[in-house]
């Protein structure tokens, strides 16, 4: 009986009914699509430099997992040591800088050897490697979100640098340069961010982090196999507390639109409340009529908002084709839970009041 | 016989901003099981309080309200309401029935609430004895005043009250259907036995009971016996 008459009432109202279906649509599709697009651009950034190829990973004291927030404060003669440890198979230093110019990438400066010790080397799929020092190579998904060619110019970093090759994906970054031409520009000469470290056998990776420990101590040294593991909101500072105000304010409007849009129904059907009283209905038929409405109109929003997060989510990767949008079941469950928790809460105070109201009163209303 | 409906010496006031305006001033009923009773008075006179009160929808001042044994002045807002769920059944002049449910859902809504469950026996007898059979699946903004009510009193008798209480039920409808409406709560009480209290301000209407109470200044000055 509750479910038909909140049916009925729903169909009575459409523009009111509606809108609050859209507002809690755009706060599960905001959730959904900012936890995706974060968790999808630290997992993917993760896989990438997973897939150098390296073991164990060494960068300065106290250093962040996400290395376009690193300096450069090692000095490359480092490299030379760790090179001499008992079962390291090849040491690759890299230089990072973070590229704010035509978009925001990091860019590996790189020794094209000792690179290509460690991860095996690039899959080209045209041009060549790098050769001269204002060369560049850029990945297939760089090159696809571009519109890069080989043998053009790209200006990044403030300088014009020439396209040599166009590389698969999944070697750390996007973007490769020399290492000697990204310590000229960045004035740290001789200076790596990090040194990835390829073993001789994967199981002697912690007998390798050990001695490492030992030559470097108070460095972050971490295999690659924990690193994304490690790359979550919470490594990452002000990320975390980002991703809560969104949350924060996709609930805030989810809550307000249900408050006023209650509210509103309680105002307009004051009669009908007085008609149920009089028929015998206690204060909790009653809040039980206007939350089950509630949870009803929420749950058509969540529905339509993982809708709209999909849709989204192919208009943004058509749009943007290096973005990557993690859009995962536990997100979207709890992106649903909180949709429908923020309504039952902002319709809670509209139920109390109608629960509340005189039915001598509520039947006179006009 | 005990009398289903009694009030001792009941008041009723109001509180208009520091003034308290007396709406009910010492009544004193008595009603019997089946006994269909009209009250009448002029506008103002406590007739709907009146209803109010000893329907459960407002709490007395003073005095006493005794619904089949049970004393209203002494009861909470909760333990009313379940009252009113089992032993009242109202029918109001603007037939308050809910727009968006058609004629079965509203009269159904009374059975879910009285908590029962649908009784199809009991409907499909109370649908016909009102003549609703063909208008089941209709709103009330498909049907005419008339029909209205009767999908109002349908609503009230379907949990079979103690007592139907209606205020001015033919106030808003035209001459036809008023004789229709007050016809059958005629039938309704003598056939089903249905205690009724009618409050109207229309003296051929107050006939249809079996006596008249009328009402002036919050109080009952006199009672007499119907002339249908």
């Amino acid at each position: 009986m509750i479910g038909h008459m909140i049916l009925q009432n729903a169909r009575h109202r459409p523009v009111r009914t509606a809108i609050t279906i859209i507002a809690v649509a755009v706060e599960v599709t905001l959730v959904i699509i900012v936890v995706g697009l974060t968790s999808g651009l630290l997992l993917e950034s993760a896989k990438r430099t997973e897939g150098v190829g390296a073991d164990i990973m060494v960068q300065p004291p106290s250093a962040s997992v996400f290395m376009a927030f690193s300096g450069a404060p090692m000095p490359i003669a480092i490299g030379d040591k760790l090179q001499e440890l008992e079962y390291v198979q090849a040491v690759a230093p890299v230089l990072v800088q973070f590229n704010s110019v035509n978009g925001l990438d990091i860019v590996y400066g790189i020794q094209p050897d000792s690179f290509r010790a460690v991860s095996g080397g690039f899959v080209v799929h045209g041009g060549t490697e790098l050769q001269d020092p204002n060369d560049i190579l850029v990945d297939d998904v760089y090159a696809r979100a571009k519109k890069v060619k080989v043998g053009q110019t790209l200006h990044i970093l403030e300088h014009d640098f020439h396209v040599a090759g166009i590389v698969e994906h999944g070697k750390g970054a996007r973007l490769f340069v020399l290492m000697s031409t990204l310590q000229e520009m960045s004035g740290a000469r001789d200076k790596a961010s990090v040194f990835f470290i390829k073993c001789d056998r994967t199981d002697h990776t912690p007998a390798v982090t050990d001695e490492v420990r030992g030559l470097l101590p108070h460095y972050e040294i971490r295999p690659l196999k924990d690193y994304i593991s490690l790359m979550t909101s919470s490594n990452l500072p002000g990320l975390g507390a980002f991703i809560n105000v969104m949350i924060g304010i996709a609930v805030a409007i989810g809550f307000l639109v249900t408050f006023l849009s209650m509210y509103t129904t309680i105002i307009e059907r004051t009669r009908e409340i007085g008609v149920l009283k009089s028929l015998g209905a206690s204060k909790g038929y009653i809040v039980e009529i206007i939350l089950s409405e509630t949870t009803l109109l929420c749950l058509g929003g969540v529905v339509g908002g993982v809708g709209l997060s999909f849709l989204l989510r192919e208009i943004f990767l058509k749009l943007f084709p290096s973005l990557t949008i993690l859009i995962s079941l536990k997100w979207i469950l709890l992106a649903g839970l909180i949709a429908v928790a923020g309504g039952l809460l902002g319709a809670s105070y509209p139920a109390w009041l109608a629960s509340r109201k005189d039915p001598v009163e509520a039947l006179a209303y006009d | 016989m005990e009398p289903i409906l009694k009030t001792e010496n009941l008041w009723k006031m109001y509180r208009m901003g520091r003034i308290e305006v007396p709406a009910l001033r010492g009544v004193s009923i008595s009603i019997l099981p089946g006994e269909f009773v009209s009250i009448m008075g002029p506008s103002g006179c406590g007739k709907s309080t009146l209803l109010h009160v000893i329907g459960g929808l407002a709490q007395a001042t003073r005095g006493r309200v005794l619904l089949d044994g049970n004393d209203l002045t002494e009861m909470s807002d909760a333990a009313r309401t379940l009252l009113r769920r089992h032993k009242v059944g109202f029918v109001f002049q603007r037939f308050n029935l809910l727009p968006t449910l058609d004629t079965y859902h509203n009269i159904t809504l009374a059975q879910h609430i009285h908590g029962n469950g649908f009784d199809p026996h009991r409907f499909e007898a109370v649908a016909s004895l009102l003549g609703l059979t063909e208008r089941l699946r209709h709103k009330p903004s498909e049907l005419s005043g008339g029909e209205q009510q009767r999908v109002a009193l349908a609503r009230a008798i379907i949990s079979e009250p103690k007592i139907v209480l209606a205020d001015e039920p033919t106030g808003n409808l035209d001459s036809k259907s008023s004789e229709s409406v007050l016809a059958l709560l005629r039938q309704l009480n003598k056939d089903l036995g249905q205690t009724i209290v009618m409050i109207t301000h229309n003296p051929e209407a107050a006939t249809y009971g079996d006596r008249v109470l009328h009402m002036r200044d919050g109080m009952v000055v006199n009672g007499s016996a119907a002339h249908s």
